[in-house]
């Protein structure tokens, strides 16, 4: 080893080759490329929407976010977004909420309880789930859901908790709210259950074999264990499940029934913003109409970008009370 | 109702719709000709177990339907106009559509010239703010609704009605006379308006006046949308051409009715206006 290559010059260069400085270079363009295409294209996407939501944000103002009224009629033309916004906020929480403990469970099924042969089947099943096109889940949703949901469970829910609004008179149709949130459900499950499979599979066996020899049952083992393991990747789990709810557009237009709604019963046909939106932009009648469709999009947008920085905060607070936990 | 807004965008050479355009569409599509090309009609579809087909009704009592103020099937309203049926005290569902249409645009049409309470509170369009009922996608939508529903009332165009065997109204019309949605019931419809309105060829056959006692009263024309000017003008003629003429001898057996002679004139008039 000559002194030359000692200088420490050199060695504050250590990978000063030209080949290797070029391949950095090319894997810096690339990747700086992309990551400023996707920005480029979501900027772009938020200003085409501002620009389509013009007729109707200067018609309007804000007074449009909070208003309920969706009348397309010529000379009748009213719009607002209120009833749509309820809508999407609540078929999206309570699908999150019936599909959550559910898909759980499931994942805890399939890494935990299952005989081993089931497994694998068992699992497969599930992300087939995901592949199904919502159109047919939709279609499905309209001719079986809808009806079994009208005559056995919405009967069942009015007579058992009637007194609280939300579960007032059955829908004769089979179209509510209600199908739209179970559909929804079903829609998220395999997207939570299989990240969190993927999750509980990766607690270390020493914690669990720990916990257990310690004279845990399973449950405990699992609650004590796994649950505060996983805890921060579930609920980006749940929250992925979130935004498919939100913007999930044809399979709810398909079971939601419709409807510029003002009640609380989920056994009535309403609307989310997605849903009015992919049923009302084809062969929009009017410049405010079409105006008016494109702010829903934009409250899309918004309330989308508010429900992720939400989760995110959320994420990074069960995050960081795990640590202070594994502290203590 | 997709081809009013490819027509606009240029991405096709013509387009189709059942709903004449609005103001804000003509402009939009900047120098488009609207042309009545075929007849059709709106049948009032539904679905009532023990409860024959062509159950008649008038157009007051289908506002009211529609308006959420009659509600049940063996409403006096109803049982009037049929006399002898046995009907079931079942609720009526209403079914309709969720997405723009033209249908809804006949259907509606039809409503607000019949029920002065429609025509102040709803009026008419592709879509309106229906007070009662459930939406469906599509006519597939609304028929597959109709059908899951016991009690089910909605409205599909007649092709689909008749494809898909499904149960439907005989509408009474001004003469008193209850009629079809068939041929012969369309056709006497189409003769009550045989004038399209100057600039837009726009015509209305609903409801149509007492002289006509075969019509049956929710037809429509329908229209084709085409450029003033096209690339492809002198092709585009010449298929329109053969459209109105010869083409519509292929019409009925789609249950598409062939347009009346006055149109046809008008019709071949607009298309000759296409140029290069």
């Amino acid at each position: 080893m000559s002194s030359a290559e000692l200088t420490p010059e050199a060695a504050r260069r250590p990978f000063s080759g030209r080949r290797v400085r070029f391949g950095d270079l090319v894997l810096q363009v690339v990747a700086g490329a992309a990551a400023a295409g996707a920005t480029a294209l979501v900027g772009l996407i938020t200003w085409k929407v501002v620009e389509g939501a013009r007729p109707a944000l200067s018609e309007y103002g804000l007074a449009f976010v909070t208003r309920i009224a969706w009348n397309p009629v010529t000379d009748h033309e009213l719009y607002g977004a209120g009833s749509f916004l309820i809508g999407t906020a609540i078929t999206s929480l309570l699908a999150l909420l019936l599909a959550a403990p559910l898909a759980i469970g499931i994942a805890l099924y399939l890494t935990e309880l299952a005989p081993r042969f089931l497994r694998g089947p068992v699992t497969a099943l599930v992300e087939t789930l995901a592949a199904v096109p919502s159109v047919v889940i939709g279609l499905w949703g309209i001719l079986v859901l809808g009806p079994l949901l009208r005559d056995h469970v919405e009967p069942a829910l009015h007579s058992a908790l009637g007194f609280i609004p939300l579960f007032g008179a059955p829908s004769q149709s089979g179209s509510s709210i209600f199908t739209a949130i179970v559909v929804l459900a079903i829609m998220i499950l395999p997207i939570v259950s299989s990240i969190s499979r993927e999750l509980f599979l990766g607690v270390p066996p020493e914690l669990k074999e720990g916990a257990l020899a310690l004279g845990t049952t399973r449950w405990e083992m699992v609650r004590g264990v796994m649950f505060p393991y996983a805890r921060g990747g579930v609920a980006a789990a749940l929250i992925l499940g979130l935004g498919r709810a939100i913007g999930e557009a044809i399979a709810v237009t398909q079971v939601i029934g419709g409807g510029v709604f003002i009640h609380w019963n989920l056994f009535s046909g309403g609307d989310t913003l997605a849903s009015k939106i992919a049923a009302s932009y084809q062969g929009a009648t009017s410049k405010l109409q079409v105006g008016s469709l494109i702010y829903l999009a934009l409250i899309l947008l918004v309330f989308s970008l508010v429900m992720n920085f939400a989760a995110q905060r959320i994420v990074r607070r069960v995050g960081r009370s795990l640590g202070q936990g594994a502290r203590a | 109702m997709g081809g009013v807004a490819a027509i606009t965008a240029r991405t096709v050479d013509f387009g189709a719709s059942d709903a004449p355009l609005t103001p804000d569409q003509f402009s939009a599509c900047n120098g488009c000709l609207q042309i009545p090309w075929a007849l059709s009609a709106t049948s009032i579809i539904y679905n009532l177990d023990g409860v024959k087909n062509l159950l008649k009704m008038d157009g007051a009592t289908l506002a009211k339907i529609f308006l959420g103020e009659v509600t049940q099937w063996d409403d006096p309203a109803i049982a009037k106009l049929n006399k002898g049926v046995n009907l079931p005290s079942t609720k009526i569902a209403i079914v309709h559509r969720s997405d723009n249409s033209g249908t809804t645009y006949n259907f509606t049409d039809y409503l607000q010239s019949v029920s002065a309470e429609w025509k102040s509170k709803l009026g008419r369009g592709v879509a309106v703010n229906w007070p009662v009922g459930a939406g469906q996608r599509g006519s597939a939508g609304v028929a597959a609704g109709v059908s899951q529903t016991p009690g089910g009332i909605g409205y599909v165009d007649v092709a689909f009605a008749l494809k898909n065997h499904l149960k439907f109204l005989a509408m009474k019309n001004r003469s008193g006379k209850y009629a079809t949605p068939g041929l012969k019931g369309i056709l006497a419809a189409a003769s009550s308006d045989q004038k399209p309105e100057a600039t837009t060829n726009e015509l209305s056959i609903v409801n149509p006046p007492k002289k006509f006692p075969l019509a049956y009263p929710i037809s429509t024309y329908t229209y084709v949308i085409v450029p003033t000017k096209s690339s492809k003008a002198a092709e585009l003629r010449k298929f329109l051409f053969w459209a109105v003429t010869k083409g519509q001898t292929f019409g009925p057996r789609l249950l598409f009715q062939p347009i009346p002679k006055t149109v046809l004139v008008v019709a071949e008039k607009t298309i000759s206006k296409i140029k290069s």
